[in-house]
């Protein structure tokens, strides 16, 4: 008998038949995600504030992997268009079977200079929002066959990151809330979370105040000497719903280059 | 992107050693491997144990072949090593999955406490050393440590083994530093309660139910669980992960108390 692996081994990575809600998916990382788990033959949703960039995103899934990706304008902190990014996925794909929270947003703020205010928005954009989207699709999740929530932590959220304190502190909530989900939801909900480390991203970086000097020195931290491409945490986000990790919940998975066990994050002085 | 699905399973072109691949969870990673394309050294205590496992994997079309391999021996693991580098010109893949123990009263002899140390935590030390030189010949490699939740958890009767489990965590966590900069990465995975013969041996439905009281799957694992991480860990989808312990235990701890 020849060997051919994929037809022996049935793809444990194999999304087929899945539909997958991606908030934030027109940056860089939910973008990439996108095209993943569609090349892995799942249907996606595209959430993101700004429709061009979501169908920007939807247009590339169609010219890569030939299927129909649904892009959605959706301000996160609003329990109105939340809802109708439900009512959206159900009406084309009648169904929903994974849900990635990984819309969020940080930047460089001097640690006693934030507002009470800002700290409120930070905490309902990064937090607040995924648990509430969370809610929404739970019925439906529930419905599917290995469902899950999956949630886009980061590194400044398991590690003191003062610089980024509203931030910083919204995400480690966020890590937590996955946790804590998983305790409450199986066995028919799986809820897990990437803590991730630092991405090149583009643009997005350099908004949150980072300057090239710093993201050098990052860098250089990690055990793999490099920041992470956004396919990197495409694929782990692929692995984390798939039918490989049906007995997976609870956990946060590091993809970071190896960079959290030091401390990494500039001081921003 | 033109992503071929295929090729984030695909260990073709690779040589995975496997430590006591003759049955359970490290049989089940030796044949998933394997089925992914890789070259398999199965290894166990036994050569009957390996040879059987492999001669599986070779009637199904895969490529494997075995040595005996007590991790306690040093010279034992150098051979299988050597082995592996004589059949298949190599090794880019190690998985470290022989180990064992389990509760020991406090008042254990000492060398009861020595053999956790030596069957879990010397003998992964010792093949990674053993191996990091051919990954590093071939550009670069994956080792990956079987630990145990035993690691993180803590109990009576548990200071040789799980503390050597623990002992297995950080050293996963030092090598990645050691071994990153050859472009080798290392990762572990602590499993829960596997249903494997081993664990059928003690198995019933009351020990089951009271097992699964904590773990929100509401499932005990199986050894495809543990194999289909250990290929996510080992293969191209993680070459960005490394230093890492992967939890993967139905979200809960399976304990009978």
């Amino acid at each position: 008998m020849p060997h051919d692996p994929y037809q022996r081994l049935v793809n444990p990575f194999q999304l087929d038949g899945y539909t997958v809600i991606i908030t934030g998916a027109g940056g860089a990382i939910g973008g990439a995600t996108a095209e993943v788990l569609a090349a892995a033959g799942a249907d996606v949703v595209i959430s993101d504030l700004n429709l061009e960039t979501a169908q920007a995103v939807a247009d590339k899934v169609k010219r890569s992997t030939g299927r129909d990706a649904l892009a959605v304008r959706t301000d996160v902190t609003s329990e109105a268009e939340q809802q109708a990014l439900v009512d959206a996925t159900l009406g084309r794909f009648g169904k929903i079977t994974a849900l990635i929270n990984n819309v969020g947003w940080g930047e460089y703020t001097p640690l006693w200079e934030v507002s009470m205010d800002y700290m409120v928005k930070s905490y309902v954009l990064n937090t607040v929002s995924a648990y509430h989207l969370t809610k929404l699709c739970l019925p439906h999740l529930r419905k599917q066959e290995n469902a899950s929530v999956t949630f886009s932590g980061s590194a400044v959220g398991t590690t003191p990151s003062p610089e980024f304190i509203s931030y910083s502190n919204a995400k480690a909530a966020l890590l937590h809330m996955s946790r804590s989900i998983a305790a409450m939801s199986g066995p028919d909900l799986r809820s897990n979370s990437i803590v991730i480390g630092s991405v090149d991203n583009g643009e997005a970086t350099l908004k949150a105040g980072y300057d090239p000097e710093m993201l050098k020195r990052l860098a250089d931290s990690m055990v793999l000497k490099r920041r992470g491409a956004p396919y990197d945490i495409a694929y782990a986000f692929q692995f984390l719903l798939s039918p490989a990790a049906s007995w997976i919940t609870g956990v946060q998975l590091e993809v970071d280059g190896g960079g959290t066990y030091k401390s990494k994050m500039p001081t921003g002085d | 992107m033109s992503q071929n699905l295929h090729q984030l399973v695909d260990l073709t072109g690779q040589t995975a050693l496997v430590t006591g691949a003759g049955a359970g969870i490290g049989r089940a990673i030796a044949e998933t491997f394997a089925a992914a394309g890789a070259a398999v050294m199965v290894t166990d205590r036994t050569l009957e144990g390996a040879e059987q496992v492999a001669a599986g994997i070779r009637a199904a079309g895969g490529k494997a072949t075995a040595a005996a391999c007590d991790v306690t021996d040093e010279a034992a693991m150098a051979a299988a090593v050597d082995a592996a580098v004589a059949a298949f010109g190599g090794v880019t893949i190690l998985v470290n999955n022989a180990g064992g123990g389990g509760p020991k009263p406090f008042d254990m002899p000492m060398d009861d406490f020595t053999w956790a140390y030596r069957l879990n935590v010397f003998s992964t030390f010792r093949l990674s050393q053993l191996c990091a030189p051919h990954m590093e010949k071939a550009g670069g490699g994956a080792i990956l440590n079987i630990s145990s939740m035993a690691g993180e958890n803590k109990n009576q009767r548990m200071a040789s083994y799980g503390s050597s489990k623990a002992a297995v965590n950080h050293l996963t966590r030092n090598l990645a530093f050691d071994l990153g900069p050859r472009n080798i990465r290392v990762n572990a995975i602590a499993p829960g309660a596997i249903r494997t013969d081993a664990l059928a041996s003690v198995l019933n439905p009351e020990i089951e139910k009271a097992m699964l009281r904590h773990t929100p799957l509401g499932r005990l694992g199986l050894p495809s669980d543990i194999a289909h991480a250990a290929l996510f860990l080992c293969g191209p989808a993680s070459v960005w992960i490394s230093g890492q312990i992967l939890t993967v235990s139905g979200g809960g701890v399976q304990e009978l108390d």
